[in-house]
């Protein structure tokens, strides 16, 4: 068979390529300029300044506190996710009376825009006048106001959670394209053989749902990490930079002080790390699924 | 009949938008978001500029506060910045030392100076040369709620920090979700709120040595005093959670006695809460009588690269006009900067005015430092840490001390 130069792959893929290259590696090509130069507060390059900008963002004690947040940041809303979406997704691919409504109920908050979910909670969490607090209050739970925002260790659990709720729709909806893939006759041949429920879910469901599973949490992983309006709308990262991630963090240093190459240094950090991550647990998922 | 009207109407606005065009001067400009005001008034303003000189064009970009420095930054990094931007003027230095921002000596005439308080233009001059107009000027007094002084008992409104920790304490006893003292604990200016009582202790930002004043008695007594009307149940509780916004809503709802803020707080109550019954008084002294408000001005600039400087000067001297700085001054509620200004009734008379404009032989600007913004965040920080009682005075203000020793260089 002759094949056209035309149906070459590599010719076929190179628009997209080039797209691609067009928008993802020029900005990273140009921020690994400015990470290793001197910049000063406009983004001017003032000379090649080596790796100083990455060991003065790696000697910030800011640094470390917002990277060991991102880690708990990210695991904790990818891990929670995971658990609330499967059941909500399984309960929602039952038949049952209305159904509909409540697949659009949870889809709902997917259609609002991140930042005005996060600008409602703020004030829903507002100390005084909170929806929050007053429901707390009115279902006798509380009978003094509780101050969500005025220390971490209330703010961040929150923040985690609004970042929970946030992403369970999109999940969902992967997790409902997965079940309605698994065929029927499965579940009727368990039945008849006698199985639990829990067998069921554990023998058949499960591992079907695999694939989507894995796309979910390398997906949820990548939005999560690198998610900014919750904790800006929230706390900006405060108070006293208890609740910074990363991002955040990277936010406040190159726009808050004008530190462009340290943010920029940031930035690639940032991106090596999430690169890592993500091919760390493709490579995993891949290994397992092929034994 | 009237289609065709509209036709030709349609058809001539066209062929003189086209004209324009061709010879159309742009200037642009970068304006901050004071109000829902702003816009409309730079509006306006360019619209009775363009009409004034044909074929000019001056374009108004409204850009909110918050993010008007990264604006601005992204603007100038990708060389696409206004020809006239509104800036924050202890950002001012940056901007010169960078090349960024044109001296406008060569444009000021005797006559143009004198159309402005001369403390208001200083902040904008830097080595020797006048970079920045003073577009909006703002001070700081401390507002009372008086029904809830009445109903606390007290008849004098407090001078001293002692006098309105006393205050505050015996309004905080009025009931649970009355606070005394509405105290800022975060955002932008937390640091600020903490330099009133700071300055009244005798308090220096920078030293005379050049090295941070925050490890110094004034510091640790304003801070300790602070944390004790926090302790003693005198300010609302959970202040890390309370912006300068959000601090202001609870004096609109009644529920503050006191707090500490800007003259555009008095529009805002007569919009939304005409009924509140509130005075305005000058910012308690310290022990040695020392007081102080903070002082706050936004300049407008011209930036280095303009193409289009002499049409750029021609509209900031239309905008600084009695009648065109009147409306913007009334507008926004802010300090008027000119004494033309200042002098009509609207201003003159009244009583809100009057205090603000007493403070400001006492008021101190932000300190004409490169990386001013980094210092306050540190500032903010170490109050916030101590609000929150996660660290000592002393050892939490020594230790942002020497961070910010380490910022300015020493």
């Amino acid at each position: 068979m002759i094949r056209s130069p035309l149906t070459n792959p590599y010719l076929l893929i190179l628009p997209g390529f080039l797209l691609a290259a067009f928008i993802i590696l020029w900005p990273l090509y140009q921020l690994g300029t400015i990470s290793l130069n001197d910049v000063n507060r406009f983004g001017q390059l003032r000379g090649f300044n080596g790796v100083e900008n990455y060991v003065a963002v790696f000697t910030d004690p800011d640094f470390l506190g917002a990277l060991w947040r991102t880690f708990i940041w990210t695991g904790a809303i990818v891990i929670g996710t995971l658990v609330v979406s499967v059941p909500v997704a399984m309960i929602l691919n039952e038949d049952f009376y209305g159904r509909a409504i409540a697949r659009v109920i949870i889809m709902l908050p997917w259609a609002v825009s991140l930042t005005m979910t996060a600008i409602v909670w703020r004030w829903a969490l507002n100390g005084e006048s909170g929806m929050l607090n007053s429901g707390l209050h009115g279902l006798g739970l509380i009978d003094q106001n509780i101050q969500w925002l005025a220390r971490a260790s209330t703010a961040f659990p929150v923040q985690i959670m609004i970042g929970i709720l946030v992403t369970v729709p999109f999940t969902t909806t992967i997790f409902l394209g997965g079940l309605s893939s698994i065929p029927d006759d499965l579940y009727e041949a368990a039945k008849l053989e006698g199985a639990s429920r829990w067998q069921t879910f554990r023998e058949i469901t499960l591992p079907l749902m695999k694939p989507f599973l894995n796309i979910s949490i390398v997906l949820n992983m990548i939005y999560v990490f690198n998610s900014f309006p919750i904790i800006w709308a929230t706390t900006q990262g405060g108070p006293a930079n208890s609740t910074d991630i990363l991002v955040t963090y990277l936010y406040k240093l190159g726009f808050r002080f004008g530190k462009l190459g340290e943010a920029s240094a940031l930035s690639v950090m940032m991106f090596v790390l999430l690169l890592a991550f993500t091919v760390l647990y493709v490579s995993l998922a891949m290994r397992r699924e092929r034994t | 009949m009237k289609r065709t009207a509209l036709r030709t109407a349609v058809a001539g606005a066209a062929l003189l938008a086209a004209m324009g065009w061709a010879h159309a001067e742009t200037v642009r400009v970068t304006v901050a978001e004071y109000s829902s005001k702003t816009g409309p008034y730079f509006e306006e303003a360019a619209k009775a500029f363009e009409e004034a000189n044909p074929g000019s064009e001056i374009q108004v970009e409204v850009v909110p506060w918050d993010v008007l420095l990264q604006k601005l930054t992204t603007d100038i990094s990708g060389g696409a910045n206004a020809d006239l931007s509104i800036i924050g003027t202890r950002w001012l230095i940056d901007f010169v030392d960078q090349g960024i921002a044109a001296p406008l000596d060569d444009y000021l005439t005797q006559d143009f100076k004198d159309r402005f308080f001369p403390v208001f233009l200083e902040p904008s001059v830097m080595q020797e040369k006048t970079y920045g107009l003073p577009v909006a000027a703002s001070a700081r007094a401390m507002y009372y709620n008086k029904d809830l002084f009445e109903q606390a008992g007290i008849t004098e409104v407090p001078d001293t920090w002692d006098e309105l920790a006393e205050a505050a304490r015996k309004i905080g006893a009025l009931g649970d979700d009355i606070a005394g003292f509405g105290l800022q604990g975060k955002e932008i200016e937390t640091d600020v709120y903490f330099y009133y009582a700071f300055w009244a202790y005798g308090g220096e930002l920078v030293e005379e040595d050049g090295t941070s004043g925050l490890d110094s008695d004034a510091g640790y007594k304003a801070a300790e005093m602070y944390k004790s009307l926090i302790d003693s149940g005198a300010t609302q509780p959970g202040v890390t959670s309370y912006n300068r916004e959000d601090v202001q809503n609870l004096f609109k709802q009644g529920k503050v006695g006191m707090m500490i803020t800007a003259p555009f707080l008095s529009n805002q109550i007569k919009e939304e809460a005409p009924d509140l019954k509130y005075g305005v008084a000058a910012i308690p002294a310290g022990p040695e009588g020392d007081r102080g408000t903070y002082g706050v001005t936004d300049s407008i600039i011209m930036f280095e690269n303009s193409e289009n400087k002499d049409l750029a000067w021609k509209f900031l001297d239309q905008l600084f006009t009695t009648e065109w700085r009147a409306k913007f001054t009334s507008g926004e509620g802010f300090l008027p900067v000119n004494p033309e200004v200042a002098a009509q009734p609207a201003f003159a008379d009244n009583a809100d005015l009057k205090e603000f404009t007493a403070l400001l032989p006492d008021a101190r600007f932000a300190p004409v430092i490169a990386g001013w913004e980094e210092i306050a965040a540190t500032t903010s920080d170490a109050v916030q840490t101590i609000y929150l009682g996660n660290g000592e005075a002393k050892a939490t203000l020594d230790a942002a001390a020497g961070e910010i020793n380490s910022i300015l260089g020493n």
